[in-house]
């Protein structure tokens, strides 16, 4: 009796002591405690009861859920970074001084703060805020907004980075709207990774498992012999059966890449180009190959395509530097337009390990079948050769926890009229396309959740008859040359 | 004249209050509600005649919300108070206590013609949550399995997520109904029904139960904790019962209460 009061009051006591334990997390113990008699079903019942009530009064029992979510979860990151970024003026830019430099050095900062929920009935729900508003970036500049005096906060916004709803009633499919992470298996050759796409998305993933036979114990047919000489029975370690697991993945997108507004205006309607808006739309079919637990082989050959024409991209990209004309004086050129991108991507990875460390060759293959049309359309026939890009690359070790380190060393060739410069990565190389050049990405975990980077990338233009395509992210000058980046980043997450 | 008008009001307040006090409001758990409360209300005005009862059974959400807003005095609940239901309550300066009265095993019931002899835990998993739609892929005859369940309400139907389908969805092709009977009655006349009932619910004619990994649920089973979906069901009060509810709770779960709760087919407190 004495120990049964004891046991009792100990646990409740313990429990309410944990501040915020949930009944549940105790529901275990207390059904042991009843299984072996030590207390009651009500006694149990009573704890369970003012465990909850304890919980429910704490700082995290009073958030308070809507019926319809049935999981929730806070996470996001914060990071700091300083960055170098130099490069040079190339020809056929005949307005700046060739071979004149240019360098942009700054501190920044970003901030993402998200949360994702599991709804009832099998559908689900995400939310990011991000700092900044470039869809390729989630960084502000120190001291880049003097509108209200030093430290001002005009360029410190909050901005909706992802709002989604999906649905993953349908077995082994997940299907998405609205702003959501890219659901491609993709590069930064193609997409830059800060990038949200709206629109819809399809997902399936399924898993095939190959049996190869074996994983019979070994014990019997192997023994071993004792240092006297007499046989002795092996230890009997039991091989797993050996077996290939493939995941084989579809996913495709239709994203509204860019709105017609209106599709329809008061007056006569408007003759030549029909105002529809444009959509890019994404078809990818894949398969990881996982040949042991460590050795694996990810391909996902994938298209692009583009439909419709939207107010801002539907004009023929040229890529080419500024010019000056007679009457306007410097006029720039088209850098965003997507006409003639129909571009088949191919984004693979094989990995495996030495003794404990994580290696890989990751690469990404890219080729815009209407790269000649997009050449001629920029004015520049005879290169529609200019239609590659690739990157090959390779990694060592893999952040996952305190003290893991990780190393990527990669080449990266894109052609001009290869894949669409409004996507690919603002870092390497500032944004723009017709440039190439090496990469070197190392990373510590200084803890779990702390890690620390540095980057250095070095490219340069390819073709020094065109111009390197593209908007920009630090510089404006076009041929971009000799671009060299340095950061190092300090990042939390959580 | 004026002490006397005083001693009339305060005896109309004394018979006034004495008629509250016998008059006991129940509501909540149907698997409680539908027919063994009642019964044990019969009994126990048998004893105490003047009371009435006022038992409304429309789900065990609604025994633990009326505690809260104390519009009863007995809640009947199939399941523990979620909670976000004990939060609302301590907001209202409400504790609930929870008290077991009986358990319950739910019972997994298919149609008597259906030839399929037992189920495991996780093939009940796999039926109720859309996972596999037809008899075929269970080994019994082709047929798409016509899944019946609770309605959101019911405590038996957020036990059961709990208890045998690891919180997942319940399929979107499943029909809820209100109440046991209406399950057992709609599994008894449909060859492809599959559904859950309380204990006292499986001797519905048409239905069959199925052990599950081996076991039915039954007296032992449920004691011996070695049926799956084995549960206690409550009575849920605001702080200790006293009055009539405690008189009625004693009763519940004294002897005769609990000879009862067997009879209707609950597993009776050990």
């Amino acid at each position: 009796m004495f120990v049964k009061k004891f046991t009792l009051v100990a646990i409740t006591a313990g429990m309410l002591a944990g501040g915020t334990v949930r009944a549940q997390d105790a529901g275990a113990l207390l059904d042991l405690l009843v299984r072996k008699h030590l207390i009651t079903d009500q006694e149990a019942e009573e704890v369970r009861a003012d465990l909850t009530k304890e919980a429910a009064t704490t700082s995290a029992g009073k958030w308070k859920l809507s019926t319809p979510i049935t999981e929730l979860e806070l996470y996001g990151d914060t990071r700091m970074r300083y960055e170098i970024r130099t490069g040079e003026v190339g020809p056929p830019n005949t307005l700046d001084a060739n071979g004149d430099n240019t360098q942009r050095n700054r501190a920044r900062y970003r901030l993402r703060l998200g949360l994702r929920g599991v709804l009832m009935d099998d559908w689900f729900f995400g939310l990011r805020l991000e700092t900044s508003s470039n869809p390729r970036s989630t960084n502000v500049t120190f001291g880049a907004d003097s509108n209200n005096g030093p430290f001002a906060k005009n360029d410190d916004g909050i901005n909706v980075g992802q709002a989604y709803l999906g649905y993953k009633g349908i077995k082994e499919v997940t299907l998405t709207a609205g702003r959501m992470a890219n659901p491609f298996v993709t590069t930064s050759m193609i997409w830059d990774p800060d990038i949200n796409p709206e629109g819809l998305a399809e997902q399936w993933k399924h898993t095939f498992k190959i049996s190869l036979g074996g994983g019979e114990s070994s014990a019997g047919s192997v023994a071993s012999m004792s240092k006297d000489g007499k046989t002795v029975a092996s230890a009997g370690t039991a091989s797993e059966p050996r077996s290939i697991t493939i995941d084989l993945f579809a996913n495709f997108a239709q994203f509204v890449y860019d709105d017609e507004n209106p599709e329809n205006s008061i007056g006569p309607a408007p003759s030549g180009v029909p105002r529809t808006d444009a959509y890019m739309l994404g078809w990818q079919i894949g398969a990881k190959v996982n040949f042991t637990k460590t050795v694996y082989l990810q391909l996902a050959p994938t298209m692009y395509n583009y439909t419709g024409n939207g107010d801002t991209f539907n004009k023929h990209f040229s890529g080419d530097p500024d010019f000056l004309d007679p009457v306007n004086g410097r006029t720039s050129r088209n850098q965003t337009g997507i006409n003639s991108l129909l571009v088949f991507d191919m984004p693979g990875e094989f990995g495996w390990t030495v003794g404990e460390l994580p290696m890989r060759i990751f690469g990404d293959l890219a080729v815009n079948l209407d790269g000649d049309k997009r050449a001629a359309a920029a004015g520049h026939p005879d290169k529609g050769d200019n239609r590659y890009a690739y990157q090959i690359g390779l990694g060592l070790g893999k952040l996952k926890v305190k003290h893991d380190w990780q190393m990527d060393v990669f080449w990266q060739h894109v052609d001009q009229y290869a894949v669409d410069p409004n996507l690919v990565d603002s870092d390497l190389y500032d944004s723009r396309v017709n440039m190439e050049g090496i990469a070197v990405r190392l990373g510590y975990a200084v803890t779990d959740a702390i890690t620390a980077n540095l980057t250095y990338g070095y490219g340069w233009q390819i073709d020094d008859d065109l111009g390197t395509g593209g908007t920009g992210d630090a510089f404006t000058i076009n041929p971009l040359d000799k671009y060299q980046i340095f950061q190092a980043d300090l990042s939390v997450k959580f | 004249m004026k002490l006397k008008t005083i001693a009339i009001l305060l005896g109309l307040t004394a018979i006034t209050t004495q008629a509250h006090a016998d008059r006991l409001v129940i509501k909540g758990s149907d698997t409680l509600g539908a027919k063994l409360v009642p019964q044990l209300a019969e009994q126990f005005k048998a004893q105490h005649p003047d009371t009435t009862f006022d038992i409304a059974a429309e789900g065990s959400t609604t025994g633990i919300s009326a505690i809260i807003d104390g519009t009863a005095q007995i809640g009947m609940s199939s399941r523990r108070a979620k909670p976000a239901e004990v939060a609302a309550a301590s907001s209202k300066g409400v504790n609930l206590k929870p008290i077991i009265v009986a358990y319950d095993g739910i019972a997994v019931i298919v149609n008597s013609a259906n030839p399929i002899k037992s189920l495991t835990k996780k093939q009940v998993e796999q039926i109720f949550a859309g996972d596999v739609t037809d008899w075929s892929a269970l080994g019994g005859s082709a047929g798409k399995i016509s899944v019946y369940t609770r309605n959101t309400s019911s405590g038996t139907y957020s036990d059961f997520k709990e208890l045998a389908m690891k919180k997942r969805d319940y399929a979107g092709s499943s029909q809820k109904m209100a109440g046991n009977e209406q399950i057992a009655s709609e599994v008894g006349k449909n060859p492809n029904g599959v559904g859950y009932v309380g204990l006292a619910y499986t001797n519905a004619s048409g239905v069959k139960t199925m052990p599950i990994d081996g076991a039915l649920p039954s007296v032992q089973s449920v004691h011996a904790k070695t049926y799956p979906y084995a549960r206690p069901t409550f009575y849920y009060t605001n702080g200790e019962p006293n009055g009539l509810a405690k008189e009625f709770l004693d009763f519940t779960i004294g002897k005769p209460g609990q000879k009862i709760a067997s009879q209707v087919g609950f597993v009776p407190l050990p």
